[in-house]
């Protein structure tokens, strides 16, 4: 008889980590090939498209660029969160808020003030109102103990009907023929984009906060301690760590990350507020991290590669008119894919011939 | 009068789908493996069922098919999280998206169909009695089985030896090891029963609450149901009364709607979400207090043979 079994590698080196998940995602783009051609798409001709509208193409890098915007904000707002084992499945919900406080501050006072005010006060607000958000699941957590991956992913919901709320009712742009959407928002109230591209100023926001993150967890005590707290709650707790305020405090700092996202998207690429202007970035956010194992300067690349599969998904969308849950079901292949071969990097398959 | 007992028929309805979602929930977390991905396969299971029945034209196929669609698809999160001891609840989630993207894939062609709704079936003498009659013994051949469903699986769980080693799968699966009890076997076991009852109580969406189908259809009831299973405490009978309990909070929330009160209807739209957060907040202080953890100890956690978690 001839044995599959595994066996601990005794070496662990980041290069066998990183080939192991470059094969996880090959295999996620292999599968994801047979369930387009299940819907009559043929594979090659799809990913040819891929390579040759997308990363030949001037305007394919740019929407690259702009799609990445998002997902470094939402991933680093979950990773942050994971490294106290703490899962933020609510970054969708905080980006939502975040967009409405940006919105807020945008319609109200965008005519009296210069955008270097306007900037600065938006992000601000999207920040406060995502930490806010993030507060209620945060406190549950800290105080009683409540599921945060529950509470967070209810709060969604809760999240979207707000929104549709606001967009169906008293945020609505008369001048919109109905469809739920506000206003324009004023000059000042834009975030700049570069030269004559459409790649706004987020994404130098989104750079500064992953590399504020890095800072934050690498060099100072404050991350020393989010790091424990992660790897052992026992030492923390023997050490005299204020778990609860410590707690608090990273889920309203993820859920004011997450809420950035929400202005920067809002502000850098609508300029309004309108329904479904998230598709799922914050759930993306989870991969995201995940991929990168939590660590913010692989988030940058991980965030890329979910950028590369949205705008791959937008021209799937265009070019052979498949629905938009293409994307989240090429995500889902993606997760359980790495997931599933992340064994491989502490174990080796040994072939074991047993004589019977 | 009447319209308590309208709402408690309509309650009953809208928890069924979180019923059969909780049952899954409890047989897959008593054998020790979490399943997040509830919405997901609710999804496969809904979306599976409408084209059974549209094509065939026959509800007990459309719940035959869902229930297999979905035990197939949770297959996968079962190899992940048992086979390569991946983290179950990230696999969750990949299983999530994965359910609703496959769905919103395949379906997409299908909106604006129709399929007939499933009728109901009063059963002789006990839908005669007032007010329980009507409320429990006078709805469809699904509220029926997912009945016989609660009381099958407390029987099975609690009085058999089969349940025995389910529960200490959840527990202690080093013991059972060691007692040569399979925890691959029973893990997967579990973990595709469940699935499997979590695609029927998607299909009662299409079957029963819709009869048609839309991208989302089930939205977010999976999640609630996640939610359910630690409100139950891990329970077939508390599962019951806490679906019946959301049940009649989205059947008040639709009445109230249809009613005209003038709550704009997103504010009651995301009243079953916030009960959902209040109830579990509540157990769980309950729970504190108490000081005693009806979780499985070994919940969430993959099996080595011979090394410690």
């Amino acid at each position: 008889m001839i044995y599959l079994t595994l066996e601990k590698r005794l070496h662990f080196s980041p290069v066998t980590r990183i080939s192991v998940s470059l094969i996880a995602i090959a295999v996620a783009i292999l599968v994801g090939g047979i369930f387009l051609f299940a819907v009559g798409v043929n594979p090659f001709h799809a990913y040819g498209l891929v390579i040759e509208q997308i990363f030949m193409d001037y305007w394919g890098w740019q929407d690259l660029l702009v799609k990445i915007i998002p997902f470094l904000l939402t991933g680093i707002a979950v990773a942050l969160a994971a490294q106290m084992k703490l899962w933020n499945i609510g970054a969708e919900g905080q980006l939502y808020l975040g967009a409405v406080a940006a919105t807020w501050v945008a319609l109200n006072w965008g005519n009296e003030l210069s955008i270097w005010m306007m900037i600065p006060i938006m992000i601000l607000s999207a920040m406060v109102s995502g930490a806010c958000w993030a507060f209620i699941p945060g406190f549950l957590k800290a105080q009683f103990g409540v599921n945060e991956i529950i509470t967070t992913l209810l709060l969604n919901y809760v999240a979207i009907s707000w929104v549709d709320y606001l967009l169906y009712g008293p945020w609505r742009d008369p001048g919109s023929n109905n469809f739920p959407v506000t206003r324009e928002f004023p000059d000042s109230a834009q975030l700049p984009a570069f030269g004559n591209t459409s790649i706004h100023f987020g994404l130098i926001i989104g750079l500064m906060v992953i590399f504020l993150v890095y800072f934050i967890l690498e060099k100072t005590e404050v991350g020393f301690k989010v790091k424990v707290i992660g790897d052992n709650i026992y030492a923390a707790k023997y050490s005299g760590f204020n778990i609860k305020w410590i707690t608090l405090a990273i889920v309203m700092i993820s859920g004011a990350l997450a809420g950035i996202a929400g202005m920067a998207e809002v502000a850098g690429v609508h300029y309004r507020l309108k329904q479904n202007f998230s598709i799922n970035y914050g759930y993306t956010g989870i991969i995201v991290a995940w991929l990168g194992r939590n660590h913010p300067i692989a988030i940058i690349f991980t965030a890329f590669f979910l950028a590369v599969v949205f705008v791959s998904g937008e021209l799937m969308q265009l070019e052979f008119s498949l629905p938009i849950a293409m994307i989240y079901l090429f995500e889902g292949i993606i997760l359980f894919s790495v997931l599933g071969s992340e064994i491989f990097t502490e174990y080796k398959i040994k072939i074991k011939n047993v004589v019977t | 009068m009447e319209w308590i007992v309208l709402v408690m028929i309509a309650a009953i309805k809208m928890g069924t789908p979180l019923l059969f979602g909780t049952l899954g929930g409890v047989i897959s977390e008593r054998g020790g493996v979490i399943n997040l991905g509830m919405e997901g396969l609710m999804l496969v299971g809904a979306l599976t069922a409408f084209v059974v029945d549209l094509n065939l034209n026959s509800k007990f196929a459309a719940m035959v098919f869902a229930a297999m669609a979905a035990g197939l698809v949770t297959t996968i999160h079962a190899i992940v999280c048992i086979s390569l001891r991946a983290n179950q609840i990230a696999s969750g989630l990949a299983l999530a998206l994965f359910g609703g993207g496959l769905s919103g894939l395949f379906g997409d062609s299908l909106v604006g169909k129709t399929v007939e709704s499933l009728n109901n079936l009063p059963i002789p003498g006990l839908s005669a009695i007032p007010a329980i009659g009507p409320i429990f013994f006078n709805q469809d051949i699904m509220v029926y089985f997912s009945y016989f469903c609660v009381v099958l699986i407390w029987f099975i769980l609690f009085k058999t030896t089969l349940g025995l080693n389910i529960r200490s799968m959840g527990e202690a699966p080093d013991v059972c090891d060691a007692l040569g009890l399979s925890v691959f076997r029973y893990r997967y076991g579990c973990v595709i029963v469940g699935g499997m009852l979590i695609g029927i109580g998607g299909a009662y969406f299409p079957l029963v609450l819709t009869s048609f189908w839309v991208d989302n259809l089930t939205a977010g009831r999976g999640w609630i149901a996640v939610a359910l299973v630690i409100f139950a405490f891990w329970h077939p009978f508390k599962a019951l009364l806490g679906a019946y309990l959301f049940g009649a909070a989205i059947a008040l929330q639709l009445r109230v709607q249809t009613m005209g009160i003038a709550i704009p209807s997103y504010f009651l739209e995301m009243f079953p979400y916030i009960l959902t957060i209040v109830v579990l907040t509540m157990v769980t202080i309950r729970n504190n207090k108490r000081g005693v953890s009806v979780m499985p100890a070994a919940l969430g956690l993959a099996f080595f043979r011979g090394e410690k978690h």
